[in-house]
């Protein structure tokens, strides 16, 4: 098995593994109650979309089992704890150093991986852009945060270490390279860079589960997954701060502005 | 003539030139509802802004900018829905693309030149292999060297990187000419810039209506900005090329399917 880096709290680590091996996990981030509040909001809305048949059918980097997969969308709309995810420090200081700042918040959602999901496909997060990809490196960043330990055989997010350096989409005679697990305890954040390979492991344990949340970040050129203006519930315009009002476009700078200003 | 250029000789001049000029497409009717529309968009820009200046894009207030156009008057969003345009978009920047912008810019006499720039070179990073963006370019009078027309380099639409610009890059350009009621399409990786007003009373009113590929964040947030009858008036097609629908940049799911064969 290739060599992994060890978790590390040192975001100057965290920033060396990204460049070496195209992701960092950071250990203890969401620890005691502020952890069971998130999980629990997280529990608490899937099975209120379960209950009144909200999911989306299907998503098409998942195959299998879908009810053992299942997606919940924006949840930042769901929560005022998931926008503590997004607007977390270590999140945004990794986000600093890889996109620089302003960033914009492409998307914020989960995946409960149950004993039966069946994983999903390898890819890169940055696969939007045609080939060849720029040599400025990542456009985009996914903190995902385990709420659940993450681990072999519960579905751990699996990646194909060093792959973001390939600068290059995942061609079909990819798709058997070989991906190890990224086991992380519950709490943990975990932060690739959008060329890295990586995929839903399968959950062949019998009773783990196994949740995640994924922020996914970008450089402000690039057009958010969420239509936020659209989707996202007004409170959070009313009192998100302005970081957050940032990472959404609602200030903003050459993109997404009302005469020619920042809509804010 | 625009009904003497066939699809063909249009993608040919586009590939070869950068750019392409449709004369006098619109009718007489059509082109003066579009110049009382921008000056009400002209008074209504000064009574809400208290100016048209932008000193952020132009040396002097003798450039006159009008923001927001299709929130101003429906002959806008008729221009941009046209189909002589959206070809010209479709063939050069292909069929998934959005509108990002569309503005005025009015030379008065005395108007300076902005600087040298590709629409797509200030905003992704190279190599500018592709065309990821387009201009379809309005002129609502006729315009020439002298009363300000916009510059271009001849063949810049072919620099992938900053480095292929020339030193003398300005004094390499030369003037787009047109009749009053053309439209030039200019791909977006062609160099250009404003050209100077040096006539004594010669008003030069231009529209510049930006197109761009459906992974490019919008310059303008149409979701924010677009009236709700407005909004209510567009049809499928109009609501998707605004960007309007939920949505957002999931080209990565798009790729997904190919590569697998499968469709959600």
């Amino acid at each position: 098995m290739a060599e992994l880096p060890n978790p590390t709290r040192s975001v100057e680590e965290g920033l060396r593994n990204i460049v070496e091996f195209g992701f960092t996990v950071v250990p203890d981030v969401l620890t005691g109650p502020v952890l069971t509040r998130t999980r629990d909001a997280l529990y608490r809305a899937a099975a209120e979309d379960r209950r009144r048949q909200r999911e989306i059918e299907t998503f098409a980097l998942d195959f299998g089992e879908v009810q053992a997969n299942q997606r919940i969308w924006n949840v930042l709309s769901r929560d005022p704890v998931f926008e503590d995810l997004a607007e977390h420090p270590l999140a945004l200081e990794y986000v600093r150093h890889i996109l620089g700042w302003p960033a914009l918040l492409g998307n914020i959602s989960a995946n409960i991986c149950a004993p039966g999901c069946s994983g999903g496909y390898l890819h890169a997060d940055q696969t939007f852009l045609p080939v060849p990809w720029p040599d400025a490196g990542p456009q985009g960043l996914n903190c995902a945060w385990a709420l659940d330990d993450f681990t072999a055989d519960n579905g751990a997010t699996s990646v194909v270490p060093g792959s973001h350096r390939f600068n290059r989409p995942v061609a079909p005679e990819d798709m058997a390279a070989t991906a190890v697990p990224l086991e992380a305890a519950a709490g943990s954040m975990m932060v690739f860079e959008s060329r890295l390979w990586h995929k839903t492991g399968a959950n062949v344990s019998s009773d783990s589960m196994r949740a995640g949340v994924f922020a996914w970040y970008t450089k402000t050129w690039v057009r958010t997954q969420e239509n936020w203006f659209l989707s996202l519930k007004p409170e959070i315009q009313q009192f998100g701060s302005d970081t957050m009002l940032t990472l959404l476009g609602y200030k903003s700078q050459g993109f997404g502005l009302i005469n020619g200003k920042s809509p804010r | 003539m625009a009904n003497h250029l066939d699809n063909r000789s249009v993608r040919q001049r586009l590939q070869e030139d950068g750019f392409c000029l449709f004369p006098q497409v619109l009718s007489v009717r059509e082109l003066e509802r579009a110049r009382q529309g921008l000056d009400a968009g002209v008074a209504l820009t000064r009574e809400l802004l208290g100016t048209t200046h932008m000193p952020m894009l132009d040396p002097n207030a003798a450039s006159v900018r009008v923001n927001n156009l299709p929130a101003i008057d429906p002959v806008f969003i008729e221009l941009l829905l046209r189909d002589d345009a959206l070809q010209a978009v479709a063939m050069t920047i292909g069929e998934h693309f959005l509108i990002s912008n569309f503005t005025a810019n009015i030379a008065l006499p005395g108007a300076g030149s902005m600087s040298l720039h590709s629409d797509q070179a200030l905003v992704v990073p190279p190599p500018w292999l592709q065309p990821w963006a387009m201009n379809i370019i309005w002129c609502l009078d006729d315009v020439c060297e002298a009363n300000g027309a916009t510059r271009y380099l001849p063949g810049s639409h072919r620099f992938t990187s900053p480095e292929e610009v020339p030193d003398n890059a300005l004094e390499l350009t030369v003037p787009f000419e047109a009749p009053a009621g053309s439209f030039i399409a200019m791909d977006g990786r062609l160099w250009h810039t404003s050209g100077e007003n040096r006539t004594a009373d010669q008003q030069r009113r231009m529209m510049f209506a930006y197109y761009s590929t459906d992974f490019i964040r919008q310059q303008a947030n149409w979701a924010l900005t677009l009236p709700a009858e407005v909004q209510a008036s567009l049809g499928e097609r109009g609501r998707a090329l605004f960007g309007l629908n939920p949505i957002g940049n999931s080209r990565i799911a798009v790729g997904l399917i190919s590569l697998t064969g499968k469709k959600t």
